[in-house]
């Protein structure tokens, strides 16, 4: 009966990270520049960047999802399918409520803090385990600093490479037909760093591979299992951008038919540049932060105005995201405990 | 009469939009220019050649040909981040056409004598003004393409000159309003509508000018 439990539990689970995987392409907004500058056929541009985001999931997301599945719990720490249950709808809820008010909420946030919230009431309703021992503090304090310092890294590069590409290119342009046909030639660079950005945007898709790593690693499925999971997640990452993406990319793109290629490509390039890094060093990180911080570093660099209301706002709702998330999921874990799911 | 030149369709398919654009507005220039010697000839009281120009600014439809073509080649291209932006610079140009057309209709409905020679000399004053800063909002289109520092400099002239034709139409308004008229005479009303229509196309062209200065910020980038 236990087994039985266990079994469909652990299929709820992979069901849910599937979805979670198409949910993660049908909120991926990256493609509006390239849709927007018109460089290529929207449906063109959707398998092109689906391919990516789901190549980019399938070969490199290991090392992030190691952490979030393994790395980020205490030694001899397993997870539970409770506990992964209670990650995944806290971080669904917490998303949710994100999208109400209109705010672009980080997954990996919500997840990491999820994560942390099941540990702590784990650690305090299980004997033999404590909370010092509970959490690899270390790993989740590299994680968080990565969480600071992502978007500030995004922001001084997006900075410097435009300062760099004004100053040698773009200031010695003089009349509109030379900026235009110059930014026709960025049209063929900003389809590259989309690619380039669709990529790591899917290998840093933690809060999705993490959790089958937690499957995984807690025993629940085995590495040929999870590599199929990895595959079919990034199948669907794929059908989500095609079928769902499609309606944020469009409605995106619509609004970025007057943007310059110019700035698209510094923007993709520095965010991609940042995921990229932050992949190979298995920290999850936002990249919706990044390129939030890439933007003000764009608009910084060419003394634009910055709505600084609307950031403090976004900075509350990005703090708040890891302690609301790990009660939310402490709160749920301890539910499920109440109940003897465990 | 100035005859414009023929533009057959094989010679506008072969034009850029740039060139389409430079066609249309050295077209509407060339209409705003006779436009302006119809009210010259008014001032001389030469009411011949009003006739003759006005009815050639209201009949000319040369630029209808450039506007379709211009249309169709904007509405398909490609790959261009400017283009809402060419679209309402060509629309501007068409405007300039538009409030002539309207000027030059209200300018044919009354023969008109002026009060005084002190009166058509300051009115020959804003008329210059306007020749200039139609000739200037051309150069400045046209360096749009090329250099849109030059193309920035020039508006500011242009916003200069139109400062100095709003001293003027009061200047102008006062003496109106000081003559011993009846105020509902044909007399009065033309030549106040003649006047408010005369700024109303300057006050296009600044705002035309005002436009060319935001797209060089807009594109322009310092380093």
């Amino acid at each position: 009966m236990v087994d039985e439990i266990s079994f469909s539990l652990v299929s709820i689970l992979v069901i849910m990270g599937i979805s979670l995987a198409f949910a993660i392409g049908a909120n991926d907004e990256t493609l509006s520049a390239l849709v927007g500058a018109g460089v290529i056929k929207f449906r063109i541009a959707l398998i092109v960047g689906g391919i990516a985001t789901a190549f980019g999931m399938i070969l490199f997301s290991q090392n992030v999802g190691k952490t979030v599945g393994e790395d980020i719990l205490g030694s001899g720490v397993k997870y539970t399918d409770f506990m992964l249950l209670a990650v995944l709808i806290s971080s669904i809820i917490w998303l949710i409520i994100g999208s109400l008010a209109g705010i672009p909420l980080s997954s990996t946030h919500s997840t990491v803090g999820s994560i942390f919230g099941v540990l702590i009431v784990y650690a305090l309703s299980q004997g033999g385990i404590n909370l010092e021992s509970a959490l690899n503090y270390d790993k989740l304090l590299e994680v968080v600093l990565g969480w600071f310092f992502s978007p500030a890294l995004g922001l001084l590069v997006t900075f410097i490479i435009f300062k760099i590409v004004a100053k040698f290119y773009l200031s010695r342009l003089r009349g509109l037909n030379q900026i235009e046909k110059a930014e026709k030639n960025f049209n063929w660079l900003l389809l590259v760093t989309v690619i380039f950005a669709e990529i790591w945007v899917g290998a840093n898709s933690a809060e999705c591979i993490g959790i089958f790593y937690g499957i995984y690693s807690s025993n629940f499925i085995t590495i040929e299992q999870y590599w199929i999971s990895v595959i079919i997640c990034g199948i669907f990452v794929f059908l989500g951008i095609f079928f769902a993406g499609r309606f944020v990319i469009r409605n995106l793109a619509s609004h970025m038919t007057n943007a310059r290629p110019s700035e698209g490509v510094i923007l993709q390039s520095s965010s991609a540049l940042i995921l990229m890094i932050a992949t190979f060093l298995g920290l999850p990180i936002s990249h919706s932060h990044v390129i939030v911080f890439c933007i003000i570093g764009l608009n910084l660099s060419q003394k634009k105005e910055i709505d600084k209301k609307g950031i403090l706002k976004m900075g509350l709702y990005w703090v708040l995201t890891f302690p609301v998330a790990a009660i939310l999921a402490g709160l749920l874990y301890w539910i499920f405990i109440f109940f003897g799911l465990s | 009469m100035i005859q414009l030149k023929a533009y057959d369709k094989e010679k506008l398919d072969k034009l850029s939009i740039d060139d389409l654009t430079h066609t249309f507005m050295d077209i509407i220039k060339e209409q705003t220019s006779v436009l302006i010697d119809g009210i010259e000839s008014l001032i001389d009281e030469n009411f011949k050649e009003v006739n003759n120009k006005l009815n050639y600014v209201i009949q000319t439809k040369t630029e209808v040909k450039i506007k379709k073509r211009f249309e169709s080649k904007i509405f398909k291209s490609k790959l261009m981040f400017s283009k809402a932006d060419r679209l309402k610079i060509f629309s501007k140009i068409n405007d300039i056409k538009n409030i002539g057309e309207f000027l030059a209709n209200k300018m044919l409905l009354y023969k008109i004598i002026f009060p005084d020679k002190e009166f058509k000399i300051h009115l020959k004053e804003i008329i210059i003004s306007l020749r200039n800063i139609s000739d200037d909002i051309s150069y400045a289109v046209k360096s749009i393409g090329t250099d849109l520092i030059k193309a920035h400099d020039i508006c500011e002239k242009i916003k200069e000159e139109r400062r100095k034709m709003r001293k003027q139409e009061f200047d102008l308004l006062k003496r109106l309003w000081a003559y011993d008229m009846d105020y509902l005479s044909r007399t009065f009303l033309y030549i106040k509508e003649l006047i408010e229509g005369i700024m109303m196309l300057a006050d296009h062209i600044k705002d035309f000018a005002e436009y060319i200065q935001f797209l060089s910020t807009k594109y322009l980038i310092f380093d």
